[in-house]
């Protein structure tokens, strides 16, 4: 890492350790949060400061806007859930900071994540486990069957599930990738892959789908769905899949509308939550007084209603309560952080010394694209409202410890790439 | 040599680099997307979803506001928020009525418990000043620590609306006054009525209380009776019947084995239409409307607005001339000729009546009605000015004034001879509609004048008040009397 760099790393830091002071702070005026989290604070601030001597002294080499975007993001997530909850943010906080240091072991205790990419069935495997044990033993709250619970605490394994999904499709899909692409078995006018080819994929694609169904957990399934989809379309660059995934998606939700009540209850709200203002529709309908209340520049941090009437504000709705308290500005400027991010993803896919590591670097940036996309389109009434969280934002230590190591791997990737190839940048042109 | 790795990596994967970008836009887009949903709901819906009966926010928002005051044309007070120091010191407002039941139930109220009703809350978002201002108001309440409302000024008359008010007093009905030429509504009554400034003291004797004081008489829909006549005219005038022409009414006459009688049992001989309109004689609008048929009356009570919203700052019920209509539906013989004479399932507002007047009295030109004059921004400069509109044109000015002469023969010898103003001519109908059953008749009384110049159009109706001649042309007189002694002081 050069000086220059490295100066602008901290910079960046800094300002969204100044952020989560700033706001922290307002809230602490407002009496909405004491001085006995000071000292979550303060280890939360220490391990990012460490972290950036760590960077410069390591030899860092990869892009590190991505660690500072997501620190902004999590900084925001911070001061709002601080904002619904002080109490919650505790937690958050410690969550927080087990993610960071988990994230630097990633990104320097793993000497080569290409080593991943040799155990692709065993990935496979793993992912079907941890839904069959959270289905045989996990406790039902909300209506889904997401949780293990372990003493005190409880694990949402299909947030695991998600980091072993990314690391099956990237070795699975590299070790296939030409015959994906070209086919072995003649159909009418198509060339498709075989049953052993394509059979892994299908078969883990039901599963996951089938198993995440069974929890309730209709949002992640979904989730799930565009990244096996458009992982595909990524690696092997055939439209026949994205086309032929669309009859499927029409089946599957329309099986989810003909099953699960719940599911027709959402639909129907997503078409018209307001004569229901009071019954189905009021989740839907509150966020959206909470959005639009926010106009251009919010209501100011603590002055929104969202954060007491809006059900479940400190995760499915969160970016209600930050629309409304920063207005159209306020979220504008967290959607652009999540493009930052996204679109540093691909580069870094693109930049990546070797094909799996390309292929897990765009897994990782369609999964937070689409988790983000879809909870966002849900509380706007864009698409129906699943429960999903906001990555780095709502509240949950599972999404969020987990989701700091799929960063700790594209970190890692990142510093690959810019070890083995110094001075390559790829532009984007192809053969360039 | 890194160049030459770069090419060589670039070529191994190419394919990828092609579809990493393909989705890198598509996913960048899709953000966009979403945000486009968030300028949807932020700035375009912004301002209906603040007025959601389920938005909690505009109570919340309104505790800190000092609401705008609403005013009678001439500045007299009706409604007004005045400060009012909480013990703990925080300051809050206390909304007053200084004419109490006057103005209610359409005023409306401001209740923490119940709401807000009337045009308290249809210029809800305009008294607390959350729209509508321009762009340097906006920006000055954002950094103002006092929050104040938009004054609105409403074209009635404090006056006009107390004596119209006093001259319903104890009975039940309601009374509307506008200017046929502007549109403006210069006094609308409703009777029964409540104080709004006791209101949640009250409010479960106000809620239980006999005769609706929470409903606006003067919306609600009642057989209009021999008022109808004046578009019945309409439609007769429409067809080819000769109105000219002399007819004898010899008391009653029988439509498909039915009898219709006159009023009083007696025939009025030898009548022309002047007469037979001023006589409201039953047996002409039937037999003649007989004749035009259902299409000629359809047709014509469309032109005036019926089944249709009256663009007013207030909700109407719409008016129908059948109960319920489905295409290609036809009256009965019985059925079309008692609705030509206003019985039969014919339903109208006497708000939609005063304007009905206000077109005969308007040569023919139906003005859209307005409450609100203007809206008075911070420094008092008006922010919203309400500019007289027409809304239909239901008659030709020979129409009209057919009509008209017809309504002053009315006046003059016929069965409006009670609303007489020695010092103007006025124009008048009344009607006694029969609403069924063994309850007394609705009074009503539809004038306008002067005739020569009309200024002021007045409607009265009485529930279950008898004769329309008896109980509401006195009434109506008294009103217009006072009505055009303003106008000749220049309202």
């Amino acid at each position: 890492m050069t000086v220059k760099s490295f100066l602008n790393t901290v910079l960046l830091r800094c300002l969204a350790l100044v952020a989560l002071g700033v706001g922290w702070g307002t809230l602490f005026l407002q009496g909405r949060t004491d001085l006995s989290q000071l000292s979550y604070l303060g280890v939360f601030a220490g391990l990012i400061i460490l972290g950036m001597v760590l960077e410069f002294f390591g030899h860092s080499r990869g892009d590190s806007l991505i660690f500072s975007v997501v620190l902004m993001i999590m900084c925001i997530g911070l001061v709002f859930v601080t904002r619904v909850d002080a109490e919650l943010a505790s937690r958050q906080l410690i969550w927080a900071a087990i993610g960071i240091v988990l994230y630097y072991g990633v990104v320097f205790g793993l000497k080569d994540y290409r080593r991943l990419g040799n155990y692709s069935f065993i990935w496979g495997l793993l992912a079907l486990v941890l839904l069959i044990i959270t289905l045989v033993f996990g406790v039902t709250t909300g209506g889904a069957t997401r949780w293990l619970e372990f003493g005190g605490f409880t694990v949402q394994p299909e947030e695991m599930v998600k980091v072993c999904a990314l690391l099956f499709l990237a070795s699975y899909l590299n070790a296939n990738r030409e015959l994906l692409s070209i086919g072995n078995t003649q159909v009418g006018p198509f060339s498709l892959p075989g049953r052993q080819v394509i059979g892994p994929f299908l078969l883990l694609m039901a599963l996951v789908m089938g198993f995440l169904a069974a929890q309730k957990s209709l949002g992640t399934a979904m989730v799930f769905f565009f990244l096996f989809v458009l992982l595909m379309y990524l690696v092997t660059g055939r439209k026949l899949y994205l086309v032929s995934s669309l009859p499927l998606a029409a089946i599957c939700s329309g099986l989810g509308y003909l099953l699960f009540s719940h599911v027709r209850v959402r639909v129907d709200t997503w078409i018209n939550p307001w004569p229901e203002a009071t019954g189905g529709g009021f989740q839907i309908s509150q966020s959206l007084f909470a959005i639009s209340a926010g106009g251009l520049f919010g209501t100011g941090l603590g002055q929104g209603v969202a954060a007491y009437k809006v059900p479940v504000a400190e995760t499915d709705f969160i970016f209600a309560v930050v629309a409304e308290e920063t207005g159209f500005v306020g979220a504008m400027a967290l959607i652009a952080l999540f493009v930052i991010l996204i679109v540093r993803c691909f580069i870094v896919s693109m930049r990546s010394v070797d094909r799996f590591g390309q292929i897990l670097a765009g897994g990782i940036g369609i999964l937070v694209a689409v988790e983000t996309l879809v909870i966002l389109a849900g509380v706007l009434k864009l698409f129906p409202l699943t429960g999903l969280v906001l990555p780095w934002v709502s509240y949950g230590g599972n999404s969020l410890i987990l989701h700091l190591i799929l960063l700790g791997l594209m970190t890692n990737m990142s510093n690959m790439s810019a070890t083995v190839w110094p001075g390559v940048l790829v532009r984007g042109g192809e053969g360039a | 040599m890194s160049s030459d790795l770069g090419r060589a990596k670039n070529l191994a994967q190419a394919p990828l680099l092609r579809t990493t970008r393909q989705l890198a836009v598509i996913l960048t887009l899709s953000f966009l997307f979403v945000s486009g949903g968030l300028v949807y709901w932020q700035i375009a819906k912004a301002d209906d979803l603040l007025a959601h009966p389920s938005n909690v926010r505009l109570a919340i928002y309104s505790e800190g506001i000092q609401r705008g005051g609403i005013y009678d044309r001439n500045g007299k007070v009706l409604a007004i928020s005045k400060v009012a120091t909480d013990i703990d010191g925080t300051i809050k407002y206390e909304r007053s009525y200084p004419y109490e039941d006057m103005c209610e139930p359409w005023l409306g109220f401001v209740s923490a418990k119940y709401g807000s009703t009337g045009l308290e809350s249809i210029r809800e978002k305009t008294l607390l000043g959350l729209t509508g201002g321009p762009w340097l108001d906006m920006l000055k309440r954002e950094f103002s620590d006092h929050m104040k409302g938009y004054d609105v000024v409403l074209t009635v008359d404090a006056g006009l609306q107390k004596v119209a008010a006093e001259a319903l007093k104890g009975k039940v009905g309601s009374a509307v006054v506008l200017d046929p030429k502007t549109g403006a509504v210069l006094a609308l009554v409703s009777s029964p009525s409540f104080d709004p400034n006791s209101l949640e003291e009250n409010w479960d004797g106000i809620i239980t209380r006999e005769n609706s004081p929470m409903v606006n008489h003067a919306f609600g829909l009642f057989p209009p009776g021999s008022v109808m006549k004046i578009m019945s005219s309409a439609a007769l005038f429409s067809t080819e019947i000769d109105t000219g022409a002399l007819y004898h009414c010899s008391g009653s006459t029988v439509v498909n084995g039915q009898t219709i009688s006159e009023q009083n049992a007696n025939g009025h001989g030898w009548v022309n239409y002047d007469l037979a309109l001023a006589y409201s004689c039953n047996t002409y609008f039937a037999e003649k409307g007989l004749q035009a048929g259902q299409e000629a009356l359809k047709r014509t009570t469309d032109d005036f607005g019926f089944g249709a919203q009256i663009p007013f700052d207030l909700p109407v019920n719409r008016s129908a001339i059948v109960r319920t209509a489905f295409p290609g539906d036809s009256m009965s013989d019985n059925l079309l000729a008692s609705s030509y004479f206003g019985q039969g399932e014919v339903m109208v507002s006497s708000f939609h009546m005063a304007l009905v007047v206000a077109a005969v009295a308007n040569e023919g030109k139906m003005m859209s009605p307005y409450l609100v004059e203007r809206v008075l921004g911070f420094n008092q400069m008006p922010i919203e000015v309400s500019e007289p509109k027409v809304w239909r044109q239901p008659l030709s000015p020979d129409q009209a004034n057919k009509i008209k002469g017809a309504m002053i023969v009315a006046v003059k010898e016929g069965t409006a001879q009670n609303g007489r103003i020695p010092w103007v001519t006025v124009a008048a109908k009344t009607g006694s509609a029969e609403p069924g059953g063994a309850t007394e008749a609705h009074a009503w009384y539809a004038a306008f004048a002067p005739a020569e110049n009309p200024q002021v159009v007045v409607v009265v109706l009485v529930e279950n008040g008898g004769s329309g001649g008896q109980t509401a042309a006195p009434i109506g007189k008294k009103i217009m009397e006072e009505a055009l002694t303003k106008k000749g002081g220049g309202i």
